[in-house]
């Protein structure tokens, strides 16, 4: 049980003031209501808050999504912007392991009555076709060179070999390449790990998942994307793969010495950092874009894959199933981005770590065609209840550095889910439902049952009453599938 | 597979483990034995020859010097597709590591879960009246 002080600022942020912890040098913010405030002071989620306002340059405040909790170093929903010419830090801690862990939506032409019948057929296919699971391997072979143009071009990269198209690239974050990657930061042991993983989905949490919209938030806004009511749509999450979890590992050493040289202060060694204005630092900075373009390259060779696998089942064209990306965004990325703070324009580090960017609408890192809507936001749920598609607004901008949340947030740990939810219980449930799952490992689907998060509804909840994002349509699961 | 070495601690999102040992040697050996025993379980009697694999680490303190060994193992198990099941520690001195692993092809194992990273995050090395306590929390 969390012993952090809060005070409540209004129905939905609560903070934790300063005064906390000695050695925070902003308060922290958290989103939640009084429900899931409930949940999130179950364990030490609020105590890493605080930690996160020990790094150097940090401004405003250590940020909490609603679907906050207890992660390593930082929280898994937190957000931390620090002010590059005042010593600023980045922090490998605040961006994870899974670097660039993130999520694609894209939309289909086909309605419920089109795959009612056949989603045994479509989880099959996908599971056969896409390659998921602890250590996957893809189809996808590249040489030492190629290794290092997927790490400078991300999805461009892959529709250079025909996995998609140039509207693919506008749809996704940064357009699918974070500029400044830099090869030559990479170890030879992060190369090896990512030589074979491209196009594979992993383990854990991540999922493919066949979903149909459920409920429509905002008329309008559904025009804009083209949706309706009981439209079957494909989410996708997965991340960088090992490749991803070397670089964190390696720049974590290297770091590690940093706190001494710089004369930096942490309570928790998993948040080591470095000012982003140091050699070490922007290795570091460089090194995590190679994996952030890396992830992108991935979901670009998954989404080919399921639409493909779609061909198959449709014995039609994927542009004829209508099968277009909406977006694809990051939840595990530090950006650098210019905000304003107390009223002057900063360039700040701004790591968001469970946390997805929610740029309101006219934002220039916007494409055109999203200009008006502001940034599609994917908010996937649990394999049993909801997903969400949201849009980033203005408030978002002004309050907590374009962010939101970017899940339903673990409420139960894994031993917990394995010891108390029973496998066929479980599948059954989830089949009365509707629901069709399909995974390598059995305990991946008890670990990852829905009792084991909170309720993505009320997560969502929480962003739109606190106008940091505007919901636009949810969906609801069909087909599931799991490493 | 040796003997269950560890006991599990409750995480929201992760994995943690206390270990006990008699020895800090036998705390690294113990602690590896308890990541590939999350990570895998054997299918059934191997058929196949073992791989020694030779590690050698540097660290400035005896806690960094054990993450980066369980790291190490982790990334050396994803390159070479190997289960590591015994170790051997020839040299724990002065934050410097000596040691053999001693690795099983994956094909052999039952997958259950994956370790990303061992991590810093209320990491404990503590010796005690009896021994050698660890506790250790796992990005998963």
């Amino acid at each position: 049980m969390s012993e952090v002080i809060l005070e409540k600022i209004d129905d939905y942020r609560w903070q934790i003031p300063k005064s906390y912890k000695p050695g925070m040098r902003v308060p922290g913010i958290v989103y939640a209501d009084e429900k899931l405030l409930k949940d999130i002071c179950q364990d030490k989620a609020l105590e890493q808050v605080a930690n996160v306002a020990f790094l150097p340059g940090i401004v405003r405040a250590s940020l909490a999504m609603p679907d906050i909790h207890w992660g390593y170093g930082f929280s898994i929903g937190g957000v931390a912007a620090t002010d590059i010419e005042n010593g600023g830090v980045i922090s490998p801690g605040g961006v994870g392991f899974d670097i660039n862990c993130g999520v694609r939506l894209l939309r289909t032409s086909l309605c419920f009555d089109d795959v009612k019948d056949k989603i045994k057929d479509i989880v099959y296919a996908l599971f056969n076709d896409v390659p998921s699971g602890v250590g996957s391997k893809g189809e996808i072979r590249v040489s030492a060179k190629e290794e290092r143009d997927i790490l400078v071009k991300g999805s461009k990269w892959a529709v250079e070999q025909g996995f998609g198209t140039q509207d693919d690239l506008e749809c996704t974050e940064e357009n699918g390449a974070i500029q400044g990657a830099d090869p030559d930061a990479v170890s030879e042991r992060a190369y090896e790990r990512g030589k074979a993983q491209s196009g594979t989905l992993g383990s854990g949490n991540h999922f493919l998942e066949v979903q149909v919209i459920d409920q429509l938030y905002d008329q309008k806004l559904c025009e804009e994307f083209s949706l309706e009511m009981g439209q079957v749509m494909v989410m996708i999450h997965s991340g960088s793969r090992g490749l991803g979890y070397q670089i964190c590992d390696d720049y974590v050493r290297t770091l590690m010495p940093c706190l001494q040289k710089y004369h930096i202060s942490v309570p928790d060694r998993q948040l080591v950092c470095a000012p982003v204005e140091s050699v070490e630092g922007r290795d570091y900075l460089g090194a995590m874009r190679c994996a952030a373009n890396y992830a992108w390259a991935n979901r670009q060779c998954l989404m080919n894959l399921t639409r493909k696998a779609f061909e198959k089942i449709f014995s039609t064209s994927w542009e004829k199933l209508g099968m277009y990306l909406i977006y694809d965004v990051a939840h595990n990325i530090a950006k650098i981005e210019k905000h304003a703070v107390d009223g002057k324009e900063k360039m700040l580090c701004v790591h968001r770590k469970g946390a997805t960017r929610a740029f309101g609408p006219g934002h220039p890192a916007l494409p055109e065609r999203y200009k008006k809507t502001g940034q599609p936001v994917i908010i996937p749920g649990d394999m049993g209840r909801n997903s969400y598609l949201l849009v980033g607004t203005q408030k978002a901008m002004e309050e907590t550095f374009g962010s939101t949340c970017h899940g339903a947030g673990r409420v139960k740990s894994r031993t917990a889910a394995m010891r108390s939810i029973n496998l066929n219980t479980l599948l059954k449930e989830l089949e009365s439902k509707g629901i069709m799952v399909r995974a390598h490992g059995r305990s991946t689907i008890v670990e990852e049952a829905p009792q084991a998060y909170k309720d993505v509804n009320d997560v969502v909840d929480v962003v739109h009453n606190a106008g940091i994002s505007r919901r636009v349509c949810r969906m609801r699961p069909l087909g599931v599938i799991k490493g | 597979m040796a003997e269950k070495v560890y006991e599990l601690l409750e995480h929201t999102a992760d994995v943690g483990i206390r270990v006990r040992a008699n020895n800090v040697n036998e705390l690294f050996r113990n602690t590896a034995s308890a990541m590939f025993q999350i990570i895998a379980e054997p299918k059934g009697p191997t058929t196949q020859s073992a791989e020694e694999i030779s590690i050698k680490l540097n660290a400035e303190n005896i806690e960094q010097l054990f993450v980066n060994w369980l790291n190490e193992l982790l990334s050396l198990s994803a390159t070479k597709e190997l289960i590591f099941t015994s170790f051997e520690v020839t040299l724990l001195e002065n934050n410097r590591l000596e040691a053999v692993a001693c690795g099983v092809p994956m094909e052999d194992f039952r997958i259950n879960a994956e370790i990303k990273a061992a991590t810093f995050h209320e990491l404990k090395l503590e010796r005690t009246a009896s021994g050698w306590i660890a506790e250790v929390i796992f990005d998963v």
